[in-house]
C-alpha cells in the first residue's frame, strides 16, 4: 500500500491547499474538558490527541434538519432538493470512520437514499489512529479499532512531529500531494506505524465486551424474554439522546411546512429516534412499542443483531457516546452484552 | 397534566371561514406572547392577509365579539376569570392557549405553594381583602383547549405555523419527545456533563433547546412531554448531587401545576 511520511511543519500548507477546495473540519478543544469537530481556519490548533468527538460525525451527511423538497401550492408542483458541500474531514477514529461505511451499506440498501449520498459522496475523510480513548469507549473489543476501507488517507502519528500516511483512494493522494512532493514511507515508519497502531488497540480495549463479539447476534437472540430491559427501562427517560449522539442511528421523521403565504412550503426530515414514544406511532394513535422496555430491547436488538442480520457486522462500534449523553445511566452497550451474555451462556 | 392538543374534528375546521376572525383576549399573564407575535413584523402582515384580526389590543383599537378564532394568554387565577374564559369559549369555534401560563399555569401557580394570606399580602398590600383570588390554574382546568402554543415566551415562528396549519384544516402539531433531542440537534454540550441542573430532560421540545444553545439551562417553560419520567429525572437528579429543595424550586418554577411540581 502506498504511504508517504508528513512532517508536522508541512501541515499548515496542506491545510491551507485544501480549504480551498473544501471545508476542512478537524477535531479541537472544547473548553469544557471534550472535543468536537470544528471547522479549521490558520491558527486553529488540532487536538490530535482527542479522545472522542463529543456529537457524532453523521452530521455532516445527514444533517440535524434537511429540506428534501420544495413544492408550490398554487402550481401543484414539487422539486427535490441536494445539498452537497465538499467538506474534508482531518483526524477520524477508525470506529467513525467504521460508522460511515456503516451508514454507507444500510443508506445504500433498499431505495438508494439521495440526500444522503449528495452529501456523503462530497465528503473527503482522512482517518486517524487513536492517541487517547474516553472513558466509556470500547471500541477495540468490537473489531473498530482498525479500519481497512471508508478513508481516503488514514493518518498515524509516529513521532513529536510525523505522521505516516496511507493513501485510501486516489482523491486522497491528490490532496496529500497538493502542497509539493513527500517523502515516501519507510520501512521504519511503516513499523513504527504498526506499533502505534497496537498502541490504539490496547488502549482501546480498557473497557471490553467479555466475549467475543461475533457472539453478540447469538447472545440477543437468547435474550428477548430477559428481565434487564424492564429493569433498565424503568429508568429511561425517553429522551432519545443514545439515538441522537449515536454514529450509526439514521432514523429520521418527515414533516412539511408552508410560508406565511401559504403559497410555496418544502418538506424536511428531522433526527428521530426509536426510544422516544412517538417513534412507532401509527395511524390512528396506535402505537407498536407503547412500553418504554419494548423501545429499549428494540434498541439493543438492532445494535446486536438486526443490523448483524442485514450487513454482518455490529451496529455498535463501541464510541461510548451513549454511555456518556445517557443521563440516567442506563445506555451502556457493554454492560448490557456483557449482562446478556453472562446470563445467557449456559443455555444452549 | 393532559396537556396533549385536543385532535380537531373535522366539523371544526370546516367552521371557518374563507377569512376567520381571530381575536387575542388576556388573563394572569405579562402579554409577553402577544409581544412575540407582534414581534413577527413582516410575516406577522403576510399571516394577516388571511385572517382578521377583530380583538389584539398590543396592536390595535377597537374590540369585537364575532371570533373564529380565539388566542388566549395567561392564567386563570381568579373566580371571575372562570367566566370570562367559559365565555369566550363559547363565542370561539377553536380556543388556543398561548404561552406558559394559560397552556401549563407556569410561573403564576408559585403561588399555589404559599399561603393564601402570604401572597394577598405581597400582591395586594394594605388592599389585600378588596380581591377574590385562589389557585393559579391553566385554560384547561376550565374549559376545553383545542390547541397550544406553549413557552415563556412562545416561540413566534412556532405560532406562525401553528397558525398556518389551522388556516389549512390541519391538526396543529406539538413536539411529544424533550428537549434533549432538539439540544443534540444543536450540537451542545449536557449541562449534567457540565455538572449543571437542566429540565431539558423533561420539557416538551419545539424552542429549539433555546436557552442551552446561549449557554443556560432549561427551565421547563414549555411543560412536560407526555410521556415524561419524572421518578427517573429525580434520580437523575439525585446523582448528579443536586440538594433536593433545589430541584423542587427548578421544578415549580413553572411546572407547578403539574406533578413534576410536588
Amino acid at each position: 500500500m502506498t504511504a508517504y511520511t508528513v512532517q508536522m511543519e508541512q501541515l499548515p500548507g496542506l491545510l491551507a491547499a485544501w480549504s480551498t477546495q473544501c471545508q476542512v473540519h478537524v477535531p479541537v478543544s472544547l473548553d469544557n474538558g471534550f472535543y468536537d469537530f470544528g471547522p479549521w481556519r490558520p491558527g486553529t490548533e488540532i487536538a490530535f490527541e482527542y479522545d472522542v468527538a463529543y456529537n457524532p460525525l453523521k452530521r455532516f451527511f445527514m444533517p440535524p434538519r434537511e429540506d428534501m423538497v420544495v413544492f408550490d401550492l398554487e402550481t401543484y408542483s414539487a422539486k427535490p432538493v441536494f445539498a452537497a458541500p465538499n467538506i474534508l474531514l482531518f483526524g477520524v477514529h477508525p470506529y467513525d470512520v467504521k460508522a460511515v461505511t456503516q451508514l454507507d451499506q444500510l443508506m445504500e440498501s433498499g431505495s438508494v437514499d439521495q440526500n444522503y449520498f449528495s452529501r456523503r459522496d462530497a465528503t473527503v475523510i482522512f482517518a486517524l489512529t487513536p492517541m487517547a480513548v474516553s472513558e466509556t469507549a470500547f471500541w477495540a473489543s468490537v473489531g473498530a479499532d482498525k479500519v481497512d476501507q471508508g478513508y481516503d488517507l488514514y493518518w498515524t502519528k509516529i513521532g513529536p512531529g510525523t505522521f505516516h500516511v496511507e493513501i485510501g483512494s486516489g482523491k486522497g493522494e491528490e490532496l496529500l500531494l497538493a502542497a509539493g512532493p513527500l517523502s515516501p514511507a519507510t520501512a521504519g515508519s511503516r513499523e513504527a506505524a504498526r506499533k502505534a497502531q497496537v498502541r490504539a488497540r490496547n488502549l482501546g480495549l480498557r473497557r471490553k465486551l467479555n466475549y467475543d463479539w461475533h457472539e453478540t447476534p447469538h447472545v440477543m437472540g437468547r435474550s428477548w424474554n430477559a428481565s434487564l430491559w424492564h429493569r433498565k427501562a424503568e429508568k429511561c427517560l425517553g429522551c432519545g439522546s443514545c439515538n441522537t449522539v449515536c454514529p450509526t442511528c439514521y432514523c429520521f421523521d418527515i414533516r412539511e411546512e408552508v410560508d406565511e403565504k401559504l403559497k410555496t412550503g418544502h418538506r424536511f426530515r428531522e433526527w428521530d429516534g426509536c426510544m422516544l414514544n412517538g417513534f412507532a406511532l401509527v395511524a390512528g394513535n396506535h402505537n407498536f412499542r407503547p412500553q418504554a422496555s419494548e423501545r429499549y430491547r428494540h434498541r439493543y436488538m438492532r445494535k446486536g443483531k438486526y443490523i448483524f442480520d442485514k450487513i454482518g457486522e455490529l451496529g455498535c462500534v463501541g464510541c461510548g457516546r451513549c454511555v456518556r449523553a445517557c443521563t440516567s445511566k442506563i445506555a451502556d452497550p457493554c454492560e448490557i452484552f456483557n449482562t446478556l451474555w453472562e446470563e445467557s451462556r449456559h443455555e444452549i | 397534566m393532559e396537556t396533549e392538543p385536543v385532535t380537531l374534528t373535522s366539523n371544526e375546521t370546516c367552521l371557518l371561514s374563507a377569512k376567520p376572525r381571530i381575536a387575542f383576549f388576556d388573563f394572569a399573564g405579562c402579554e409577553g406572547d402577544q409581544l412575540q407575535i407582534a414581534n413577527l413584523e413582516e410575516k406577522l402582515l403576510d399571516i394577516l392577509a388571511h385572517v382578521e384580526v377583530v380583538s389584539f389590543r398590543e396592536i390595535k383599537t377597537g374590540h369585537g365579539d364575532d371570533y373564529d378564532i380565539a388566542f388566549v394568554e395567561g392564567s386563570i387565577t381568579r373566580p371571575e376569570d372562570e367566566e370570562r374564559i367559559k365565555e369566550i369559549r363559547s363565542k370561539a369555534k377553536v380556543l388556543v392557549a398561548l404561552g406558559a401560563c394559560a397552556a401549563i399555569g407556569g410561573i403564576n401557580c408559585l403561588k399555589n405553594f404559599m399561603g393564601e394570606g402570604f401572597y394577598r399580602d405581597v400582591v395586594y398590600g394594605p388592599q389585600a381583602g378588596w380581591y377574590r383570588t385562589y389557585a393559579a390554574r391553566p385554560l384547561s382546568a376550565v374549559v376545553t383547549v383545542d390547541a397550544e402554543i406553549p413557552g415563556c415566551p412562545i416561540d413566534r415562528l412556532e405560532f406562525a405555523r401553528v397558525v398556518k396549519e389551522l388556516l389549512l384544516g390541519r391538526t396543529p402539531w406539538l413536539p411529544d419527545y424533550p428537549v434533549c433531542v432538539e439540544c443534540k440537534m444543536a450540537g451542545n454540550v449536557c449541562r449534567f456533563d457540565m455538572g449543571k441542573m437542566c429540565l431539558g430532560i423533561i420539557t416538551r421540545a419545539g424552542c429549539g433547546a433555546c436557552c442551552v444553545t446561549e449557554g443556560a439551562h432549561c427551565w421547563g417553560c414549555r411543560g412536560l412531554f407526555p410521556t415524561a419520567n419524572l421518578d427517573a429525572a429525580r434520580q437523575v437528579m439525585d446523582r448528579a448531587g443536586f440538594d433536593r429543595r433545589q430541584v423542587q424550586d427548578l421544578m415549580r418554577f413553572f411546572l407547578g401545576d403539574t406533578r413534576a411540581g410536588l
